[in-house]
């Protein structure tokens, strides 16, 4: 009976302890997302250059749905660099696109004016989708395949090796 | 005297009561209950603000489609249904779990059943205590008071 | 040059630390009195030594010395001097040094004022305070070196934090709030003493009394500044959003109070030893689990830094601190056990212990709903929000019941109490309260829960002002004085009874202010063209024009400003703006609030146009959230008067210790 009430220390202790160890190498920010393995999301908007994109042109192929802006520094800074390059080398196999994200198109050009311009589409105006893929802030990436369901995200600027992880979950290697 | 202001108190008090609670609510217009709705979603890219409160852009497209779907008759459970679908639970600002808004008042509950368990339990369990001096208590007390006004 | 000195000092500092904990525990085992004072001068020395890294590091601000790591980030060559000043507790190293020099500054000042009393207890104290110290000293050495370099050395540094710019409070708010931390500490280390010498009767508790009280004064005062700072700087309207930073510094506070009032008690009958005990701990653990929550990035805050290895640091810090203490209080529970039993009663002590209970409760609740989203994602990997509706409604039943204890505990006798005596005490209160609600429900007020806590708010002052002219009554009748001055000599011979009338009058306050703000407030988004007004309440606002402009102090700063008039109950012009920072994503509000007794204008810009001059403004009207302060003053001042000293009575100091009979014969009172 006494030995018991020794055993408060640890019943107390140790559980706090734990909880608190298990919120290391998590991002409290990151949120968990609902959509991997559903549907993902139709959608209509105009692009950068002044043409119009929609989910409805894309179909058969994967894609890459990037949102970011031009303020997000220095997350999409870092990332840029690893988008241009899977895109340059794996355009033909898998679509990419970037979503501006509370953005002016003013200064969405100037960024890729500064950092480079990979050639490939840039929603505007798209506060909606931002919407119905629960974005909480740049950058987010989102990997759809070519069935359309979504089938991976990235949150938080992507690496090389996050990149070719999240491609390989869409059917698309190297 | 005292009796008599007691009871108009008393009295006074139970119909604002009455009168408070059974009050007809009138009934809300569209923009109060969009913005009852929007008061319960969180604002994506705020710290825990809620829509209704925040400036974000983001913030404002969320209440512009609760808007539409207020004047289209959507029920607050089926709004809020489709912003979990789209962010999961977080989206909520406060947990749709029951159990997690009835813990702590159970816990306050043990709490007190504990203290009145202890207290009454004190009442038949007088047991005289081998370590304390051997002090009537209102002795003890002139002593406290004592070394009180000496150590202040 | 000055960096390594900084540095040095912090060394130094650690190796004092240790010394005098490790000399403290020798000393006290061995009654060597000598080794005893060698470990206290070695605590003031380490309160010299963080006062010199202390030096050093605003020195290197006020320098712009960007080869240290924490300059480049924290500072500009732009940076007003004050600014960089007080940016030594702008982020996690920098807030650790100067927590590590308001800690050895309290732990120096209670070693030094009870160095020639209490000689079982004080080695204990001076180990207990001397290892938390090393353990902050030691953080700052591996994990968070506040001076640790970098190279290149930068031309230009990140500059301060964007809101910590904004507004004079951030020179007030920190310093109040660690002072409270810090202080807090004390009480701890006097609980640890008291359990490890097994000297657990009432005398540590009364000793303990005003080193509880000051700390206490500025925990509580640092929590209403940072509600009120918050209220000016951020825009939302609001003061308490129950963040976990927020969250954090209350948790401590809500022990810390349950154990001024549970002590009272527990002297009186020399009882509630476990329970007492347990405060304590609970309070200094809560500090740590709070500063930890805030630092370790481990929960998303507007407070929040980003995952260090101080994180990990701190969390074996809590469970050191947790364990050891909670182990001292098992080993030792045997002899906690007994003193006297309360009375089952309706009395003033049952109405104290339910007092703990609830605060307790709050306590739970609170650190339930901070911990919640971390033990959900770590059990199920959802993750959930909680935000304030939940802590509104979890939490206003609990402090409403504590208000009505607060009301009615003055009001009953230590022993049993009779129904007659209630309802006489009760009777005018009640009625004076339900007449008040009644008005405020006739001129607009009619939010339930607004309302309960007015009416219940009147009643509770009704019945302490009853207290204090009753006791001032009796005075003046037997002495002949009159009532001012009977009251006055009243209360400060009963500072502790009177002081806590005060900080219970402030606390009213601050609740009928926070019932009738919430429930009466009213705001509007206008957006106005140069010339435009607009109505909101009993206020008309005119948009006079859009001002775009650096800030005259650091240019760096564009600042985008609404000039606007006001008319209503009060009238002038106001200025609302949106700064933007090089350092920040989002543009930072600068509200404009003006103030009167009776409410505040409260305006925000919320965007602009550049080119039509037009803004949107949100325009709050928020009645009486000055009396939030003001209660808050209150209650610093009622606890700065219960904890003053009262009038020593000449004690004759004896050089031999006089021989006690066996058996006191006292005669009864």
């Amino acid at each position: 009976m006494r030995t018991l009430r020794w055993l408060l220390i640890p019943a107390i202790v140790l559980p706090l302890g734990w909880l608190l160890l298990t919120g290391f190498g998590r991002d409290p920010r990151e949120i968990a997302t609902p959509l991997i393995g559903r549907e993902a999301p139709a959608w209509t908007y105009a692009t950068l250059d002044g043409e119009t994109l929609s989910s409805a042109d894309l179909t058969g192929r994967p894609y890459v749905l990037n949102f970011w802006a031009s303020w997000c520094i220095p997350a999409c800074v870092e990332e840029h660099p690893v988008l241009a390059d899977a895109a340059e080398r794996l355009g033909d196999r898998v679509a990419f696109v970037g979503v501006l994200y509370q953005d002016s198109p003013t200064d969405a050009e100037a960024f890729l004016a500064r950092y480079g311009d990979a050639g490939y589409p840039h929603l505007v105006d798209a506060a909606a989708l931002a919407v119905d893929y629960g974005v909480t802030g740049p950058p987010e990436t989102w990997f759809v395949d070519a069935e359309g369901v979504v089938r991976a995200r990235k949150w938080g600027p992507l690496t090389d090796a996050t990149m070719r992880e999240y491609l390989a979950a869409i059917g698309v290697s190297g | 005297m005292r009796g008599w202001i007691a009871l108009v108190g008393v009295a006074l008090l139970a119909a604002l009561v009455a009168v408070v609670l059974l009050r007809p609510q009138p009934e809300a217009s569209t923009a109060e209950r969009a913005r009852q709705v929007a008061s319960g979603l969180r604002c994506p890219d705020c710290q825990g603000l809620s829509v209704a409160d925040s400036p974000t852009a983001a913030a404002q497209e969320i209440r512009r489609q609760v808007d539409e779907m207020v004047a289209a008759g959507a029920t607050e459970q089926e709004i809020r249904d489709h912003f979990v679908a789209r962010y999961g639970e977080w989206i909520l600002l406060s947990p749709s779990t029951p159990a997690w808004w009835l813990i702590p008042f159970v816990v306050l509950l043990v709490g007190a059943g504990g203290l009145g368990w202890w207290l009454l339990r004190g009442r038949s369990d007088r047991s005289p205590d081998a370590n304390a001096t051997p002090l009537p208590d209102a002795e003890r007390r002139r002593l406290h008071d004592e070394a009180e006004a000496l150590d202040a | 040059m000055i960096p390594t000195i900084g540095h040095t000092a912090v060394l130094i500092g650690l190796a004092l630390t240790v010394y005098a904990a490790v000399a403290f525990v020798l000393g006290a085992r061995g009654g060597d009195q000598r080794l005893v004072g060698s470990a206290r001068r070695a605590v003031i020395g380490s309160f010299v030594a963080a006062a010199l890294g202390c030096a050093a590091m605003v020195i290197s601000l006020l320098t712009h010395d960007f080869s240290v790591l924490y300059v480049a980030r924290n500072n500009a060559t732009t940076t007003p001097p004050f600014i960089s000043a007080i940016s030594l507790w702008a982020a996690l190293e920098g807030s650790i040094l100067f927590w590590a020099l308001l800690a050895t500054g309290w732990a120096s000042l209670v070693l030094w004022r009870q160095r020639n009393r209490h000689r079982q207890l004080m080695p204990w104290v001076g180990a207990t305070l001397a290892t938390v110290n090393a353990f902050f000293f030691a953080v700052m050495t591996w994990p968070g070196n506040p001076f640790a370099r970098t190279t290149p050395v930068a031309t230009e540094g990140l500059g301060p934090n964007a809101l910590l710019q904004n507004h004079p409070f951030m020179a007030l708010h920190p310093p109040l709030l660690y002072l409270g931390y810090t202080g807090l500490a004390v009480p701890f280390a006097f609980g640890v003493a008291a359990l490890v010498t097994k000297r657990l009767d009432e005398e540590w508790l009364r000793i303990v009394r005003r080193w509880t009280l000051v700390p206490w004064t500025f925990l509580s005062l640092g929590i209403v500044a940072g509600a009120w700072w918050s209220y000016e700087v951020l825009g939302w309207g609001g003061y308490w959003a129950w963040d976990p930073v927020e969250n954090a510094a209350l948790l401590p506070w809500l022990t810390a109070t349950a154990f001024v009032h549970s002590a009272i008690v527990a002297e009186r009958r020399n009882g509630l030893r476990i329970w007492t005990s347990a405060l304590v701990i609970a309070t200094f653990v809560l500090t740590l689990v709070g500063t930890f929550l805030t630092r370790s990035g481990v929960v998303a805050s507007v407070h929040s830094f980003t995952q260090s290895a101080i994180g990990p640091w701190f969390l074996v810090a809590i469970v050191a601190a947790l364990g050891g203490a909670l182990t001292l209080l098992v080993w030792r529970l045997p002899e906690l056990t007994g003193g006297g039993r309360p009375s089952s009663t309706i009395s003033r002590e049952s109405a104290f212990l339910l007092n703990n209970v609830l605060f307790l409760g709050v306590t739970f609740a609170v650190l339930f709903g901070t911990l919640l989203p971390l033990l959900v994602a770590a059990t199920s990997g959802e993750t959930i929000s909680v935000g304030a509706p939940w802590y509104n409604t979890v939490t206003v039943p609990m402090f409403v019941a504590l208000l009505f204890l607060m009301g009615i505990g003055p009001a009953l006798p230590w022993g049993a109490a009779s129904w007659r005596t209630v309802r006489d005490r009760f009777a005018v209160p009640v009625a004076a309260g339900a007449v008040v609600a009644v008005v405020a429900f006739g001129i607009g007020l009619r939010e339930p829960g607004s309302l309960g806590i007015l009416a219940l708010a009147v009643i509770v002052a009704g019945v302490m002002v009853d207290e204090v002219v009753r006791g001032a009554r009796a005075r003046a009748r037997g002495r002949g004085e009159d009532p001012a001055t009977a009251t006055w000599r009243l209360a400060t011979r009963n500072r502790r009874r009177y002081g806590g009338y005060t900080v219970h009058l402030g606390v009213l306050v601050m609740a009928i202010a926070i019932a009738v703000s919430s429930g009466l407030s009213t705001d509007r988004t206008v957006t106005l063209r140069p010339g435009e007004s607009a109505e909101v309440g009993a206020y008309t606002v005119t948009h006079d024009r859009l001002v775009v402009a650096p800030l005259p102090d650091d240019a760096r700063v564009i600042e985008t400003a609404a000039e606007v008039r006001y008319d209503g109950p009060q009238s002038g012009t106001l200025r609302t703006a949106l700064r933007d920072y090089p350092n920040s994503q989002a543009a930072i509000a600068t509200p404009a609030v003006r103030t009167s007794l009776g409410e505040d204008l409260y305006v925000t810009l919320l965007a602009s146009d550049a080119d039509s001059g037009a803004v949107t403004l949100h325009v709050f009207i928020n009645p009486f959230v000055v009396w939030i302060w003001i209660g808050g003053a209150i209650v610093g001042m009622g606890a700065v008067f219960a904890a003053w000293p009262e009038r020593r009575l000449r004690t004759a100091t004896a050089s031999e210790p006089m021989p006690v009979p066996a058996t006191p014969s006292v005669e009864s009172a």
